[in-house]
């Protein structure tokens, strides 16, 4: 199979990218996904604060995803769904897979929209068991809003960026205790708009260089010991559930060895992390106009 | 009461392959395991090396055993369907003191027939392997060294194993043992069961599975380790395992190409920290061995740190013990106890040993159908894509990539869940899902659906390992 221009992620940047790829005259757009429906995260936001730029006014993510996936309707881009892209290769072909079989896919441009992968807690030198109820941010907000899973009851929450103060405000709305926010720097990491909205008006204690240095717990997750960094010393907190905010790793693995060609284009989050979903769609935009051209 | 010729306590590595060894014989057998999966305790956490056997003082059991076990694991691994990767080890000094260590282990190592042997200079072993720290100068080059994964390869001994007959039973904790003239009575939580003979193969526990019934002179003073997960995609990874031996005689360290592709890292040295939770300093101690010696590695590609814990064999006044203790207190009864490296890489060759003393001791007939060989999970991942794809027309579950950082479908997730997986890390003990570096994050949901649908149990229900460990409603331990 042939294309002019293969998107990997229909997420607000695949599908931005591709509406105006489209727009600019290229007719013949694959746009793949590994979810069964559009709009990558942005359905499992069911908080408002997206689209104030683009739209003027405040939109969920599932409204905010409508809304884009509405102008992509207009197009004629092929979107495949339930489709994993297993391999990038030099020679300009891909590798999908769905439930139909492989399908090799060669290409004169590539637009890699496949946003952000959550930092875990394994990659931090955290000592103690590794007990269930240690969730990423992104993965509890998921269970949650898509799948209406009740995660926990007494939440700590490590890392103070903006998906922490999501998860944050949502645990609280919900009746769960939130018990802190937990940051070893000297300064939350979200954004100032997200602390005010998420964390003040709760009460939401964010517990400042201090860090979760060991995690208790042999089955399900029983507490954790707090070190502050300050020289505060150790304390010992039970909880129930961690929520890890760690921070966001542009997803690039796909192209991985590849090097720069010039046929292959970045958008979104997987070619820098944005904080605010249309400033994501706008670069898109751009970069859609210059893999059209 | 059910009643067995031979009953195998734990469901380890060693009593899988106690296991498998004894269905070779016409003998009615079970094994019984505490905890809800077999390989959840030792075997789930170890260096995954198969040794080359010139550790040993020849002439003993352990280094007879080793070079035999390295020699047959390729057709052992064939046999059971499981990867192994005779990637060869290099073993390096960076002083006289280990260049002296490294010559003794060479000349013993040929005195045993280990085949291959080199030593090496250290421009060679850097040539060899151009990420060792500079500065080797000498190594020890084992080609016949290799990696498996230790779970897997019981996985694979206990379901060959149950194809020829013997019973499983999980979730079944022994508490008592007593012993009339011809038979034993083994008393567990589930059921009352009868044998003639008893092996016991009970891991860290299994000083005191023997003393429910016998003394023991030998006792498991158990320690901990530590290691990190590097992440299959880092840059400069070894191809060789790298087994630095220091200067001063102390820990040495080894860091594995395991055959996921991943690096592991470790063990570290600790103090009296017994349970399966990482220590502080062990931890930092991998850190710091890890970038002294492979300097080039990043350590930020780090995806996992896990402990492990070793059953050290120890007599009365506490001395350590060298060798494998193989206790045979009274007729019909064996123990394995305290069984540490190189206990993968002898794991056939132990649970033959037992095996067959105890069909010699009931006077077994062969069993005629035994069949050797077990078929392991079909899977896609690296497979060339035609295959993949015929693969896929034969089962559209193979086209659903499930873990999508270590390219696991729904049809291999399926399939462990028919061979027995209950829980998540029961899933990734037979596929690897959750392994890779978004540890789960982005594939746990979809698990825990399958596994609800699966087992017909609902997604509360379901847990990471067994009872306690409820992945949804804050846990249900019930307090």
């Amino acid at each position: 199979m042939k294309t002019e221009l293969l998107i990997i992620g229909a997420g607000a940047a695949g599908i931005a990218a591709a509406t105006a790829a489209w727009d600019a005259g290229c007719r013949d757009i694959v746009l793949a996904d590994r979810r069964e429906r559009p709009g990558g995260i942005l359905p499992q936001c069911l908080h408002e604060g997206f689209g104030h730029a683009q739209y003027g006014r405040e939109l969920t993510g599932p409204e905010y995803a409508q809304q884009i996936a509405q102008k992509l309707n207009q197009t004629g881009v092929r979107l495949v769904l339930g489709t994993e892209v297993l391999a990038v290769y030099g020679n300009k072909s891909a590798v999908l897979s769905d439930r139909s079989g492989l399908t090799q896919l060669h290409f004169e441009r590539l637009i890699l929209a496949s946003g952000c992968r959550e930092k875990s807690i394994g990659s931090l030198p955290v000592v103690g068991t590794r007990p269930a109820g240690i969730f990423t941010a992104g993965q509890a907000q998921e269970m949650i809003n898509l799948h209406g899973q009740d995660l926990g009851k007494e939440i700590l929450i490590l890392g103070s960026g903006d998906l922490g103060f999501i998860m944050a405000r949502q645990f609280a709305q919900s009746g769960k205790h939130v018990i802190a926010l937990v940051e070893k720097e000297a300064h939350y990491g979200g954004m100032a708009r997200n602390y005010h909205r998420c964390v003040e008006p709760y009460k939401i204690p964010i517990l400042y260089h201090t860090t979760v240095a060991e995690i208790h717990g042999s089955g399900r997750i029983t507490g954790v010991t707090l070190r502050h960094l300050d020289g505060g010393g150790e304390e010992e907190i039970p909880c129930d559930t961690l929520i890890t905010a760690l921070g966001l790793l542009p997803e690039r693995d796909l192209v991985r060895g590849l090097g720069e060609p010039e046929w292959l284009f970045f958008a979104g989050n997987c070619h820098r992390v944005h904080d605010l979903v249309d400033s994501a769609v706008s670069e898109a935009e751009r970069i859609g106009r210059a893999a059209a051209e | 009461m059910q009643s067995f010729d031979v009953v195998v306590i734990g469901g380890g590595l060693l009593g899988c392959f106690a296991a498998r060894n004894l269905s070779r014989w016409d003998l009615h057998i079970a094994l019984i395991e505490a905890r809800e999966d077999v390989c959840t305790g030792i075997s789930r956490a170890n260096t995954a090396i198969v040794y080359p056997g010139y550790d040993h003082r020849p002439g003993t059991l352990k280094a007879k055993m080793t070079v035999r076990a390295n020699g047959s694991f390729d057709s052992l691994c064939r046999e059971l369907d499981v990867p192994f990767c005779r990637c060869g080890s290099l073993m390096v000094s960076y002083g006289e003191q280990a260049d002296a260590v490294l010559r003794k282990k060479y000349e013993n190592g040929l005195s045993m027939g280990v085949s291959e042997l080199r030593l090496l200079r250290g421009e060679e072993a850097v040539k060899m392997e151009p990420c060792l720290a500079p500065g080797v100068t000498s190594a020890l080059y084992a080609p016949t060294a290799g990696t498996v994964n230790p779970w897997e390869l019981g996985i694979a001994a206990c379901e060959n194993a149950v194809a020829n007959g013997i019973a499983l039973c999980l979730n079944t904790r022994v508490f008592a043992i007593s012993h009339t003239t011809d038979s034993y009575r083994i008393e567990t939580n589930r059921d009352v069961f009868s044998a003639r003979a008893v092996i016991n193969c009970a891991g860290l526990y299994a000083d005191r599975v023997q003393e429910l019934v016998f003394p023991t002179s030998v006792h498991i003073v158990p320690d901990g380790a530590d290691y990190l997960v590097l992440d299959k995609a880092a840059a400069n990874l070894p191809t060789h395992i790298i087994q630095y031996e220091p200067e001063d005689g102390g820990k040495g360290f080894n860091a594995v190409p395991t055959v996921e592709g991943s690096l592991l890292l470790g063990p570290s040295e600790r103090d009296n920290e017994t349970d399966f939770a990482v220590s502080e300093k062990g931890i930092s101690f991998v850190y710091g061995r890890a970038g002294r010696i492979l300097p080039g590695l990043d350590l930020n590609e780090v995806i996992r740190s896990f402990a492990a814990v070793r059953p050290n064999p120890r007599r009365e006044d506490g001395s350590s013990i060298g060798s494998f203790v193989i206790e045979n207190p009274a007729p019909g009864f064996w123990s394995l106890i305290g069984i540490k490296t190189p206990g993968l890489t002898c794991a056939n060759e132990l649970g033959s040993y037992v095996a067959e003393r105890a069909a010699e001791q009931l006077a077994a007939e062969r069993n005629e159908s035994f069949d050797p060989c077990r078929k392991g999970i079909k899977k896609v991942r690296g497979i060339p894509l035609e295959r993949r794809n015929a693969a896929i027309q034969a089962d559209p579950n193979f086209g659903e990539v499930i873990c999508c950082c270590e390219d696991v479908t729904k049809a291999e997730v399926l399939d462990a869940i028919r061979r027995g997986a209950t829980t998540l890390d029961g899933v990734k003990r037979r596929t690897g899902t959750g392994m890779g570096r978004c540890q789960g994050s982005r594939c746990q949901q979809k698990l825990i659906t399958l596994l609800a649908q699966e087992l017909g149990i609902s997604e509360e229900e379901v847990t990471k390992d067994g009872k306690g460990s409820e992945i949804l409603g804050g846990g249900r331990d019930e307090n």
